[in-house]
């Protein structure tokens, strides 16, 4: 296993030194890998998934979409800490809260720019500067500490062999859980609703919904804050997973974009494509060579992709 | 078709408004160092180059319409090629760490000089490589995505993930790049055996910098950049004209990556450091802040900004520690209210170059 094609580089890129101590074929190790290659799926799928509504349905370039998962976490923490609430229960709060100032941005800065989309990209990330800010303002640059309750912790063990055992967190378990619950009412949501079905409608033809008698700007309002509201989301059930801090948002923007990009945002589904195929291949080649080559390699194949199909993987080609 | 285009030149004469300004602040600038202390030059020096670095921003984005986070990559490039040169001089004159390898090259266990670090000791394969290294990096991705149907801004997404694919690899690879601390003391900068001191930095800098700012101001108002500013305004329309748009992109993206090289390469010797910071998502932002505040296909837009930028941060950072929440209203506010930039507050007479920037010349 260790000589690979990638060796031809092996001397600019030292691949050898960092690598885990498995390499014979293991097929436990393997497994173990998969299976963390899904707790990352789980992420890339809930910081994602925001992302596929405010770009995918309303072609939003939101910067801030990292802000709004760390104003998330910020939320489970104050809770938390204040109420001492189990950390499941402020997921509601979380998501009001974000989704409520995600409703106040669009109203007073992604309403003026509709249609510009490198206006509104620069507006967005000057507003995640300023929530950093303020944020960093009242809580300061300490890194806070939210706990996971007590049931979700340890790991489940579904098979054991000779010392060696295929684990994975119930916790990760939960993320995935979760991402592909948000998945299911955001899909049902968008195709199985009367507020869906605007959404979609204003989506495809602005004026002609107007037209229509759709209040193109309520639907716009409510789009874009559910769409925060899911960030929200993100954040508090990834705030116990590491710390929880001002900056921890720009962690997740960009792979939260490439796996938007990736699959394609016409179709909700993409994003799951999107998730599943950066997080397998980043587990895959983390395993067989190390984790840094592995995020440079999945974020150039992105590239390539982009470059062949802007459109992302999984988008029926429209005409114009 | 290319004749009608070509018919249509701009005035050609350099307005005389401009040139006085311009000579002005010249010459301001050249006083500078003088009447200021040595912590005001060397602040104004690092203003200057991170100005530069936005009026290469500018060309791509203010003048062709490229958005990209990437030109910190290509500044740093520049700068990685510059701090080797300094660093592995260093370490051949004065090393406490025996050998003449780098510090953090023995830290890490390495045991001779990597094959493709060597040639850098010399000074013109340092100074070459510091032009062509970003610029073929950006020849390499510009050919690869300038000549395929990929727009706006998943352009500005590829941008994003470079900077984020490169800072994570220059992290890892800490025995060749020093990782997260990047190349720290390096020595001074030695011209024909003569040690540098600030205020020679300082007046490199100044004439690079007023060397950027000519050559874009002839490049842009020529027939070229004439093209360059429909491609902005019309890219399909301009293709049918009989240009190939994608050659244009891609050397004006090699072009700007190549000033924001060597803008990296000026700023090792007056920063005493590089690091993958500026590689980073965060310092690629904080170039297109200054285009963008300052104001987008002006050149004298990114300058100001920056040195404005620059100026207050240093005196409100002892007040406040806040800064970047400034900054952040101040971007919202621009692109709100202000598109064209704080240059676009000066009076109307001062900008009425752009009256005439049309006309027939037959």
């Amino acid at each position: 296993m260790n000589v690979l094609p990638i060796n031809a580089l092996s001397s600019l890129i030292h691949l050898a030194q960092a690598t885990p101590a498995a390499k014979s074929f293991d097929p436990i190790a393997i497994t173990n890998q998969l299976l963390n290659g899904v707790g990352i799926i789980g992420i890339l799928l809930l910081t994602g998934l925001g992302l596929s509504i405010t770009f995918g349905v309303m072609r939003i370039i939101n910067l801030a979409h990292g802000e709004f998962i760390m104003l998330g976490a910020y939320t489970s923490f104050v809770l938390q800490s204040n109420f001492k609430m189990d950390l499941l229960l402020t997921i509601p709060f979380s998501f009001l809260f974000t989704a409520f100032i995600g409703a106040i941005v669009e109203l007073t800065i992604v309403r003026r720019l509709y249609g510009r989309a490198v206006e509104t990209l620069l507006a967005t990330w000057g507003l995640s500067i300023v929530l950093q800010g303020v944020v960093k303002l009242i809580f300061t640059a300490q890194l806070k500490y939210v706990k996971a309750p007590p049931y979700i912790r340890g790991n489940w063990t579904p098979f054991e062999i000779g010392g060696q055992a295929i684990e994975i967190s119930y916790y990760r378990l939960f993320i995935i859980f979760m991402a592909l619950l948000l998945l299911g009412i955001t899909a049902f949501l968008l195709y199985g609703t009367k507020l869906g079905r605007e959404v979609r409608a204003v989506t495809q033809n602005r004026d002609m919904a107007k037209c229509l008698g759709v209040n193109t700007s309520l639907v716009d309002m409510m789009t874009f804050a559910y769409g925060c509201g899911l960030a929200g989301v993100a954040g508090t059930v990834i705030s116990s997973l590491k710390s929880v801090a001002p900056p921890m948002g720009q962690d997740y923007l960009v792979d939260a974009w490439m796996t938007v990009v990736t699959g394609g945002v016409d179709k909700l589904i993409g994003v799951l494509a999107g998730a599943v195929l950066i997080g397998e291949s980043n587990a895959a080649i983390a395993y067989l060579i190390n984790d840094p080559t592995a995020r440079v390699i999945v974020l150039a194949a992105v590239i390539v992709l982009i470059r062949y199909r802007p459109e992302g993987l999984f988008t029926v080609q429209k005409r114009s | 078709m290319a004749e009608v285009v070509g018919r249509i030149r701009q005035a050609n004469y350099v307005p005389k408004r401009w040139l006085a300004t311009s000579l002005v602040l010249l010459v301001i600038f050249a006083i500078f160092p003088f009447v200021a202390g040595e912590f005001q030059t060397n602040l104004m020096a690092k203003l200057l180059l991170f100005g530069t670095l936005g009026v290469s921003l500018d060309l791509v984005w203010g003048f062709t319409g490229i958005l990209s986070f990437a030109h910190g990559v290509f500044f740093t490039l520049g700068g990685y090629a510059m701090a080797y040169y300094l660093k592995l001089n260093l370490s051949a004159t004065a090393n406490n760490y025996g050998g003449t390898l780098p510090d953090f090259m023995v830290w890490n266990g390495l045991k001779e000089l990597p094959w493709f670090i060597a040639p850098l000791q010399f000074f013109p394969v340092a100074v070459i490589a510091m032009v062509v290294l970003p610029a073929g990096f950006a020849y390499l991705i510009g050919s690869f995505i300038f000549r395929s149907k990929v727009s706006g801004v998943y352009i500005t997404v590829i941008t994003l993930a470079i900077s984020s694919a490169l800072t994570t690899f220059f992290v890892s690879q800490q025995a060749y790049t020093g990782g997260t601390n990047g190349i720290t003391d390096v020595s001074t900068l030695v011209l024909f055996g003569a040690s540098i001191p600030p205020i020679g930095i300082y007046f490199i800098i100044l004439t690079f910098a007023a060397l950027v700012m000519a050559g874009s101001w002839w490049l842009t108002q020529s027939n070229f950049g004439l093209i360059l500013r429909s491609i902005k305004e019309n890219e399909q329309r301009i293709s049918y004209l009989g240009y190939d748009v994608a050659n244009f992109k891609i050397f004006i993206w090699t072009l700007s990556a190549g000033i924001a090289g060597i803008a990296g390469g000026l700023f090792v010797p007056l920063n005493k450091f590089i690091s993958p910071v500026y590689l980073g998502v965060a310092f690629g932002t904080q170039i297109v802040i200054w285009v963008a505040v300052g104001g987008r296909g002006t050149l004298f837009g990114p300058i100001l900004a920056a040195i404005l930028l620059g100026q207050i941060q240093n005196s409100v950072d002892r007040v406040t520690q806040d800064w970047q929440l400034i900054v952040g209203v101040l971007l919202v506010i621009v692109v709100l209210f202000l598109p064209d930039g704080l240059i676009s507050l000066l009076p109307k007479k001062f900008l009425s170059k752009k009256s005439n920037q049309l006309t027939r010349s037959e």
